[in-house]
């Protein structure tokens, strides 16, 4: 008798297999006091690096009367908090122009009366 | 069916699904990110960080007490909208509630120094007061979800006599030393925290992501090996790739903000042990009363189920419920299970409480 061909079942059985095998592995090899300490020394590794290599460059942009990427940063944020105070001002400007034009009472949302469906005897909702 | 013909018909099958396959596969590296958070809102308060929303009602008579989602401070508020059908944000509106929702961006440089305090103290009242005022009604439901839920925790009990009337926590770590891998790997021996702090002024969005990806390390490739195998399917690839844009958008955080849920949440635990001080005021559990609803997930591997449980322990609460549920960290909230297994009680439980 021919083997029969592979499933969709059978490919996402495999799959969900694999995974959770592959990730019991892991955790176990992660979950150890050895890997915490040599992720967190990496981590810091990483961190010193950055650090030693952020402060050489702003010195050598500073020497060439340049900005860093940190005043670059702030000054984008900056421009950016302008821009929102200035469409909040266009909004607010735009509601007191509209309440010139027509004073009309505020939108009513809906009522606020409603009531939970009643509940069976059997505990089912009606 | 005879054998043969079976045979015939699952040759047939896989041969029509490869070239589905084919031509969908073109599709998918041609089209741009998936269409997610779809339903009509409103920005009603910015600071910063922090965007409060409030979702357009779509029933002509709402509960009175408007219901504020506290979105985890991690990732995307979006996760609550992902798809039109699949929206728990518009299955709560057919329902009847007024819904709003505390959404994160982005932090910029200036906001490295926003502390815990800063969004318990500082947000929440903001977006309540915010809530009230468009609402006109002063009672509150909060839902919170995973960091959010402990946002909201934290909130209620330094606020025993404020105007929170429910609360509904979603996967809402407590005890933090069970958290697994997570407090293992933030071990205080071995992690220099303030170097980090001080070194970065932002945590990155990568470092956010590598340590929930690190949790489940195969899960992205194996996600990647579904979609290959359900290309043909157009549900699934829609589904799959709204889910795909929610996990990439994880945000970036606060350094100091991260620094106080490191030391006095994780290390310290101070909030497990009601120690946790707040602008000078003690956030202890004990001190929240208000009827109380806690779900859990049975697969959680973010917040795990030793991490949750206690909640139901340690709040003063005389009302309240746990529901533990089939399900992982992600999918009790958003995707065909949600709707059925998360959503319908929480809608009952929130439903008789919200009038």
């Amino acid at each position: 008798m021919a083997d029969k061909p592979p499933t969709q079942q059978d490919f996402s059985e495999l799959v969900t297999q694999w995974e959770r095998a592959f990730n019991e592995i892991s955790n176990q090899v992660m979950g150890t006091d050895e890997f915490s300490r040599s992720m967190n020394q990496w981590q810091k590794t990483q961190l010193e690096f950055q650090k030693n290599f952020s402060q050489a460059m702003a010195q050598q942009l500073a020497n060439f009367n340049m900005p860093s990427r940190d005043d670059v940063i702030t000054v984008s944020e900056q421009l950016m908090e302008i821009d929102a105070r200035l469409t909040r001002i266009e909004k607010a400007l735009a509601r007191t122009n509209a309440g010139f034009d027509a004073p009309a009472a505020k939108k009513a949302g809906p009522k606020r009366t409603r009531k939970p469906p009643e509940k069976n005897v059997d505990g089912g909702v009606s | 069916m005879s054998e043969q013909a079976q045979l015939t018909n699952q040759m047939r099958d896989l041969v029509d699904k490869t070239i589905q396959r084919s031509m969908k596969g073109i599709d998918y590296v041609r089209s741009g990110s998936a269409q997610v958070g779809l339903t009509p809102k409103e920005v009603i308060l910015e600071q910063g960080t922090m965007r409060l929303y409030h979702y357009e009602p779509v029933v002509d008579e709402v509960y009175r007490i408007p219901l504020l989602i506290v979105m985890a401070t991690t990732n995307k508020g979006y996760l609550f909208d992902i798809l039109p059908g699949q929206s728990m944000v518009e299955y709560l509106l057919k329902e009847g509630f007024d819904v709003f929702m505390i959404d994160w961006a982005p932090p910029t440089m200036q906001e490295r120094g926003l502390g815990l305090e800063d969004y318990t103290q500082g947000f929440l009242p903001d977006c309540i007061e915010a809530v009230q005022e468009v609402t006109g009604e002063h009672d509150i439901n909060i839902m919170g979800y995973c960091q959010g839920g402990v946002l909201s925790l934290i909130y209620a009990s330094t606020h025993p006599d404020g105007p929170l009337k429910n609360l509904v926590c979603l996967t809402t770590p407590i005890d933090m030393h069970q958290m697994g891998l997570f407090r293992l790997w933030s071990n205080e021996e071995y992690m220099d925290l303030d170097n980090m702090v001080e070194t970065l002024g932002i945590i990155p969005a990568e470092f956010i992501t590598n340590s929930f990806e690190m949790l489940r390390p195969a899960q992205r490739t194996a996600g990647q090996l579904r979609l290959w195998d359900q290309l043909w399917n157009d549900d699934f690839v829609k589904s799959y790739r709204a889910f795909q844009r929610w996990g990439d958008e994880t945000l970036p955080l606060p350094g100091e903000y991260h620094r106080d849920c490191t030391r006095d949440l994780m290390w310290e635990n101070k909030f497990f042990k009601g120690e946790l001080k707040q602008r000078g005021k003690t956030a202890n559990l004990a001190n929240v009363k208000i009827p109380l609803m806690s779900v859990m997930a049975q697969h959680d591997h973010i917040a795990p189920y030793e991490a949750t449980k206690p909640l139901l322990d340690l709040v003063g609460s005389e009302d309240k419920e746990e529901l533990v549920l089939k399900g992982g960290h992600v999918s009790l909230i958003a995707g065909p299970n949600a709707m059925k297994r998360m959503w319908p009680p929480v809608n009952a439980w929130l439903a008789e409480r919200s009038v």
